[in-house]
């Protein structure tokens, strides 16, 4: 079930929402949880009801692993090679046996599983689970909460990625039994910030983000730029729009999920950047990949190739693909580079800063995006290397230049819309407050009530249904 | 003005709910009044609503399809009166239709079951795209116009149609002002076959679609649609008769291309139906008509369509009878 969808907008939450409420305020509290988990449960299923029992399986396993883990390393090796087995079979396995097949010019069957829903997700979270079981830093959880703190349906399919220690003492606080009206306001405004970015300006920037990717056969330079900022706008008010929604929902259940954005894009360095890009997968890397690695501990250069490897590993987790590994390590490559320039002590202007960091990740997201390595040679080839052609219009003005006047953006029609859309971007990433900067401003007045309406019109646009990115993931 | 929070949720919840209601009757007034969403073009829904309301399926035996050059340039209600041997003529012109797209259009030949001939109404500037229909589906059309759809289904589909709401209201607002003025190339008043003849005279006319001519441009996928349609209706046994409208005679003479393009294109649809079957009618050369009954540069205003109307009725009561 989407967010963005009538069924869980006008069916499954307002119904979930009052039972569970109801059942609180009858002091069945075990009961009301577990009907959080039914309901969870139901709304994973709704895509498929075959990824159910992949799920279950691996929250039974894991909270047994987790309750006898403590200080007992094999339990440890076991978990993460269970988790992470899961992951690499139904995730990486075809990617696997068709490099094999490549390589040893083999012709191994393809397995063509199907990719479980939110399976990186829910097993990363695990993974903090288990570690920090074995470490001694988890309390004693029941199954029930256990259950609960990975299902719950705000965060289960695309995060942010939680941690079991915010969120368990939160289902138990007998404050969040009762319903709030300032939390299911607070929660109605974030929620349709989010519904308006996703269906609003995340699916608009996604028609010619397809349409250059996937549709045209070339690019001209004008084409080639529309159609990777298209993409770099799509990204983030799509990612960003679903976790809004998820944390307006989860408020509605006094639940405060963590901030996963922060103004990405006004980003002046790679590593500003991933302070602010989904922040909770840049907190589980650090925490559980680039410490362990050794982190900065162990000398500069060890440093640098742990950043690289981290970030490798970062693309990898994003999808089965080298164009993902390849995105990985430009990453892993620009904040090792990032490192050595600050260890110089260079200073750089902060325009120009930005400059090189939003082109780097712009063009950086060419990659992620591309189905194929030529789709993003195509789209690179014709930023910079495509003809360039301006509208007729400027003809008279620029004759004198070697320039050729027509349809200076063809594929895309030479719509005066997509130049209106990209600027409203830039002001909408640069200038304005994001949503978690919003979510502190919030009071209950008619200004903020009518915002929210007006955002909420967004569900009369809904025929554009797609699912989000990140449910790739 | 800060309200209390349990204040400021209900009032909230209460505006929101009366939008939604507010969304659902303004939603029964568009599809009672105005052409419900179905495909991707405004002519061709207000054409499904127009045949679904207002056409006799049973007694139409006569088809007209095209582009603008179908719908504007042959009069429906003058061939029916001119010719002796055609009953119930429906124009099932779409403005901007390629060849493609007719082929589509084509796949709704199921409702009339009395059908003996299709004409089609094109210019060589029609083949020069090839496009077709987004999300067109024609056994659903067909079900819709038939009345063949369950209750859910028809109430499944008028949700989907009106799910966009601020679509509705942007069709409705352009519809009176685009699409109902005749000395707009955009009109989409039907007469009773569908046909939509053109007001443009004297000030109305355009001066750059006047003077300007259509490029040489051509595509071999529309003329390969051609001969799929050609084909398709053999097999069906309905006759095909092509018609080549008259294209302004002064911008022949002036502009070097246009004498070859018109030839060269005479001559490919000629092969393709003497292949695949189908007559052909040159009104451009059997008419020679004066500007006085042009519109633009191919497009006939309602006088030019009478002719060109009366002309069609002739060839077909005399040659295509046989």
């Amino acid at each position: 079930m989407l967010f963005n969808s009538y069924e869980f907008i006008f069916i499954f939450l307002p119904i979930t929402f009052f039972i569970y409420f109801y059942l609180n305020s009858k002091r069945l509290i075990t009961l009301s949880k577990a009907f959080l988990i039914l309901s969870s449960l139901f709304f994973y299923s709704w895509w498929n009801i075959s990824y159910l029992p992949l799920i279950l399986i691996s929250l039974v396993f894991n909270f047994f692993v987790g309750e006898y883990i403590y200080n007992k390393k094999y339990l440890l090796s076991i978990g993460v090679i269970f988790n992470l087995g899961l992951l690499g079979y139904f995730k990486y396995m075809d990617f696997f046996i068709e490099n094999i097949n490549l390589a040893l010019d083999k012709n191994i069957s393809l397995l063509h599983l199907a990719l479980p829903l939110a399976i990186s997700f829910y097993t990363f979270q695990q993974i903090a689970y288990l570690v920090d079981s074995y470490r001694g830093e988890t309390k004693e959880y029941s199954f029930l909460d256990y259950t609960l703190f990975v299902t719950f349906f705000p965060q289960l399919i695309a995060g942010p990625i939680v941690h079991h220690a915010d969120m368990m003492p939160q289902f138990n606080s007998s404050k969040n039994m009762v319903k709030s009206y300032k939390n299911i306001s607070l929660g109605l405004f974030i929620f349709s910030i989010g519904l308006f970015k996703k269906v609003a300006i995340a699916d608009s920037f996604a028609i010619w983000a397809t349409q250059g990717f996937d549709v045209a056969t070339s690019l001209n330079m004008v084409e080639g730029w529309i159609t990777s900022l298209s993409y770099t706008f799509q990204l983030y008010f799509d990612f960003s729009g679903y976790t809004d929604m998820a944390i307006g929902i989860a408020l509605l259940f006094n639940i405060n999920l963590p901030k996963n954005f922060n103004s990405p894009y006004k980003a002046t360095s790679i590593q500003d950047f991933w302070r602010r890009w989904h922040i909770t997968l840049s907190d589980f890397l650090k925490r559980y990949l680039y410490i362990p690695l050794g982190g900065n501990r162990e000398g500069e250069v060890r440093t640098y190739l742990n950043l690289f490897i981290t970030f490798l590993l970062g693309g990898v987790w994003h999808g089965a693909g080298w164009t993902f590994i390849f995105w990985g390590a430009m990453h892993g490559g620009a904040l090792a580079i990032h490192r050595f320039w600050q260890n110089m002590g260079f200073k750089m202007n902060s325009i120009l800063a930005w400059i090189i960091t939003f082109n780097f990740i712009n063009i950086s997201w060419v990659f992620f995006r591309a189905k194929e390595w030529g789709d993003a040679i195509k789209v690179l080839d014709g930023m910079f290397f495509g003809a360039i052609i301006l509208p007729t219009a400027l003809s008279s003005k620029l004759n004198s230049l070697p320039i050729e006047f027509g349809k200076w953006s063809g594929i895309f029609h030479s719509s005066p819309e997509i130049i209106i859309y990209l600027f409203g971007g830039f002001i909408a990433i640069l200038a304005l407050k994001n949503s978690m900067e919003l979510k502190r401003l919030f009071r209950p007045t008619p200004l903020y009530m009518i915002w929210t309406l007006l955002s909420l019109m967004s569900i009369f646009i809904l025929y554009r249904k797609s699912e989000f990115i990140y449910f790739n993931f | 003005m800060i309200l209390r929070y349990e204040s400021y949720t209900k009032v909230l919840i209460s505006m929101f709910l009366t939008t939604i209601f507010g969304a659902v009757i303004y939603s029964y007034f568009f599809i009672q009044n105005y052409p419900i969403p179905i495909t991707n073009r405004i002519s061709l829904d207000a054409k499904i609503g127009f045949i679904k309301n207002r056409v006799d399926r049973d007694r139409v035996d006569t088809i007209i399809v095209g582009s603008s050059i179908g719908l504007n340039n042959v009069a429906g209600e003058v061939l029916e009166k001119s010719s002796k041997i055609i009953d119930g003529v429906l124009n099932l012109s779409v403005y901007e239709a390629t060849s493609p797209q007719i082929e589509q259009v084509l796949e709704l030949t199921p409702l009339f079951p009395n059908l003996k001939r299709v004409i089609y109404s094109a210019q060589f500037s029609d083949f020069a795209y090839a496009g077709r229909l987004k999300d067109f589906d024609s056994r659903f059309i067909i079900d819709y116009i038939s009345g063949n759809l369950s209750i859910k289904d028809m109430t499944s589909f008028y949700f989907r149609s009106c799910q966009n709401i601020f679509f509705c209201i942007k069709r409705q607002w352009s519809w009176g002002r685009e699409h109902q003025n005749s000395n707009q190339f955009t009109y989409l008043g039907f007469d009773k076959t569908g046909s939509v003849p053109l007001g443009i005279y004297g000030d109305d006319i355009i001066k750059s679609r006047w003077e300007n001519p259509h490029s040489d441009r051509e595509s071999d996928y529309a003329f390969r649609a051609l001969d799929e349609i050609a084909k398709k209706l053999k097999e069906k046994r309905i006759k095909l008769i092509f018609v080549m409208q008259p294209y302004r005679e002064p911008l022949v003479k002036k502009f070097k291309h246009l004498k070859p393009t018109m030839e060269r294109f005479e001559s490919r649809v000629k092969s393709i139906l003497d292949r695949s079957g189908g007559e052909f009618l040159n009104l451009h050369k059997r008419l020679h008509l004066k500007d006085i009954y042009f519109a633009d540069r191919s497009h006939l205003n309602s006088k030019g369509a009478v002719i060109s109307s009366g002309e069609i009725a002739k060839f077909i009561d005399r040659e295509v009878k046989r």
